[in-house]
């Protein structure tokens, strides 16, 4: 098991016809990833990496059986492309692009409301199954099947924690990049949900950072639950001097002053183990599982 | 991306939002030019037009600039003149703008207008509610961010439609929470759709107008107001990417954003390198944990070529605060020899007078770490980001 994508998710690529759109979807074809279609508007009836190209999602969607997209449109198209995605009631969309203007996003979220339609990202590196299923820009070679779930709001921080769970021979059932922007679609509370509703995921590693409160309420929403798997949490932040313009300045006037301190503490009140670096993930889980870095390798 | 106040108000008094009247000036004649053409008699406002908030509790670093603020109350004509002399050319530091102030290049004056009654009005997107939200507060003075940490329940807060204009509910709740009497009731619906409206159609990030003045008549007036536009949505307003400032911005910042990388100073010593605002932030409090800060970072984010990657570290050589440069990729889009490609012709170009540490992990690493041991240059390798600090620190404290 796993959450969200595996082998017999049927996957669509929005601008498979573009350069890293080919370069990534060739190599998640490799990986095995189950790629029906792919499409390009005024590219349809055209063939493209051996899949068939359809002008719109709904071609696709009624011709190969497609039921998850990957995106790989620029940010300018991000919202027209995510409304066909909707329209076609799609279960899943991964948006990889970064700059997505905040109005579209403000009005992706609105579509997105009452539709069956879940949305990971933008600005992520997607989702990936290892062995089963890449929807997405995932180095997939650091990738091993096992039972660590990995959630995480910062792209490239992602890789850090999975080379973690490999240091220690457990692997990952799914890994999430929530997305690094400020308006995102799927979250903690939703994540975690899920897997804590998958057999196969033991544990869980969550990746938070400053801005907004994501990471409270993905804290609050641990806490409330009666059944917790182990959740290791780690929140990027702490050198970021107040008021810097890394952050957004809105989040001050509508939430107050909240530090990485802030919400590691919300996590620690949750039950949750929090580590300040990043390279010490491996530790947590060897306690969590008695593990070592040698005796159990992959 | 952010305008000055007097471009905010003009924009704001197309959507019907009275401003008071006010002209720019580039020089002190101009400044006098524009206060008789405004009325025969004073006062008038002199506001200095840098990109920050707080110019009025802020001071001139220049003795000649006088001890008062960047905003100033005038009676006469003569004063005028010489107001603007001290300030034009001065540089202003505020509470928002560091200790290097910015410098004043313009001014705008206006006329002064007395209102009975102030408060702020402003308007943010809610990140966790994805919704346009108006703020509304009285502050006395007080700064508004400081009343959202001590006593955010003097703010209130209302969530407004994303395609309707603002229902006449929320502005009776306006109305009554500013204690305003009725006759203010249609200026304030102007004001807030006015807002709005501007906010959507602008792609904005956020509108501050503080303060909103009420005049004796009970019609309200914008006495300051601050636009802050998304920089992913300037595409499609032209005639608001015009009015960047490139005066404004610190000059390493707009080289950086040339390549589209994002770029940002600090008060440490080292200069890191990094692809995502996640890493460069865990990147800094590995560093802290250490005892050492950042001078700056630039975050290459992904898709780039060896050219720019080339670019954006000779930017980082160019700060006098880098005592030692940390390179941390994590491949995923942006391919790792890429990176390697672009260290070699940066260094080779511009020589290597700091120690440099590179830590990649992802996609084609091994490709990159094999260009980097044949360029034979003093590159130091890691193989995890809390090692990559510990060896420049060494390589930082054995050089001195």
């Amino acid at each position: 098991m796993s959450i969200l994508v595996d082998k017999s998710t049927k996957v669509v690529c929005q601008g498979i016809t573009g350069t890293q759109a080919t370069f990534h979807i060739q190599r998640s074809l490799d990986y095995g990833t189950h790629v029906v279609s792919g499409v390009t508007p005024g590219k349809g009836g055209s063939m493209h990496l051996g899949l068939p190209v359809f002008n719109t999602v709904a071609e696709a969607v009624k011709e190969t059986g497609a039921n998850a997209s990957v995106m790989f449109v620029p940010a300018p198209y991000v919202k027209g492309a995510a409304r066909e995605a909707v329209e076609a009631e799609l279960d899943l969309m991964v948006c990889i692009a970064d700059g997505v203007p905040i109005k579209d996003m403000l009005e992706i979220k609105a579509m997105l409301k009452g539709s069956k339609t879940k949305l990971i990202g933008p600005n992520t590196p997607g989702i990936i199954t290892p062995g089963e299923a890449r929807l997405g820009i995932f180095p997939e070679n650091i990738h091993h099947r096992g039972k660590i779930g990995i959630i995480s709001r910062s792209s490239t921080l992602t890789y850090e924690a999975v080379i973690e769970t490999n240091r220690v021979g457990l692997g990952q059932s799914t890994v999430i990049g929530l997305g690094d922007d400020m308006i995102i679609g799927m979250d903690f509370v939703e994540t975690l949900k899920y897997f804590h509703e998958d057999p196969e995921t033991e544990a869980v590693i969550v990746l938070g950072r400053l801005g907004g409160t994501f990471e409270e309420d993905g804290a609050r929403f641990y806490k409330s639950l009666e059944h917790k798997k182990p959740v290791i949490g780690f929140v990027a932040g702490d050198a970021v001097p107040f008021g810097h313009k890394m952050g957004y300045a809105g989040d001050i006037i509508t939430k107050g002053r909240i530090s990485a301190q802030d919400k590691k503490d919300a996590m620690l009140d949750a039950g949750i183990t929090v580590v300040n670096n990043i390279n010490h993930i491996h530790r947590e889980l060897e306690k969590i599982f008695q593990c070592c870095e040698n005796c159990c390798r992959l | 991306m952010n305008i000055h106040e007097y471009q905010a108000k003009k924009i704001l008094n197309r959507y019907g939002i009275t401003i008071p009247k006010g002209g720019i000036a580039y020089t002190p004649n101009e400044a006098k030019r524009v206060a008789s053409k405004i009325s025969f008699r004073g006062p008038w406002m002199l506001k200095a037009q840098i990109q920050s908030g707080a110019r009025n509790r802020g001071y001139f670093l220049e003795e000649k600039a006088g001890k008062k603020g960047g905003i100033r109350q005038i009676k006469s004509r003569r004063e005028i003149v010489r107001n603007a002399e001290q300030m034009l050319g001065a540089t202003l530091v505020t509470l928002q703008t560091g200790p290097k102030g910015k410098q004043v290049s313009r001014i705008y004056v206006e006329a002064f207008n007395k209102v009975k009654k102030i408060f702020y009005a402003g308007l943010v997107v809610d990140r966790m509610k994805s919704a346009v939200t108006l703020l509304i507060a009285e502050t006395k003075d007080q700064d508004i961010s400081d009343i959202a940490v001590s006593t955010p329940e003097q703010i209130l807060k209302i969530e407004l439609p994303l395609n309707d204009g603002v229902e006449p509910k929320q502005i009776q709740q306006v109305l009554e929470f500013v204690g305003l009497s009725p006759r203010s009731a249609k200026s304030l619906e102007t004001l807030i759709n006015g807002m709005h409206q501007a906010f959507l159609d602008y792609d904005a990030t956020m509108i501050e107008i503080n303060p909103v003045g009420v005049l004796a008549n009970g019609a309200l007036i914008a006495l300051d107001a601050k636009i802050s536009f998304d920089d992913n949505a300037l595409y499609r307003h032209k005639d608001i990417k015009v009015l960047q400032d490139d005066y404004e911005a610190d000059d390493r910042e707009l080289q950086a954003a040339k390549y589209k990388f994002g770029y940002s100073e600090f008060d440490g010593s080292i200069g890191c390198i990094v692809n995502g605002d996640g890493l460069a932030m865990a990147v800094m409090d590995v560093l802290r944990a250490k005892g050492y800060g950042a001078a700056c970072y630039l975050n290459v984010k992904g898709g780039v070529d060896k050219d720019k990657i080339a670019s954006g570290i000779k930017i980082i050589m160019t700060n006098p605060r880098v005592e030692g440069i940390l390179i941390n990729i994590l491949g995923g889009f942006l391919r790792c020899n890429l990176v390697a490609e672009g260290i070699v012709a940066a260094a080779s170009e511009v020589g290597l007078n700091v120690p440099l540490v590179v830590h990649f992990e992802g996609t084609n690493k091994d490709d990159a770490k094999d260009i980097l041991i044949h360029s034979k240059l003093p590159i130091i390798i890691a193989d995890e980001m809390d090692e990559a600090a510990d060896k420049l620190i060494k390589a930082i404290e054995e050089s001195d």
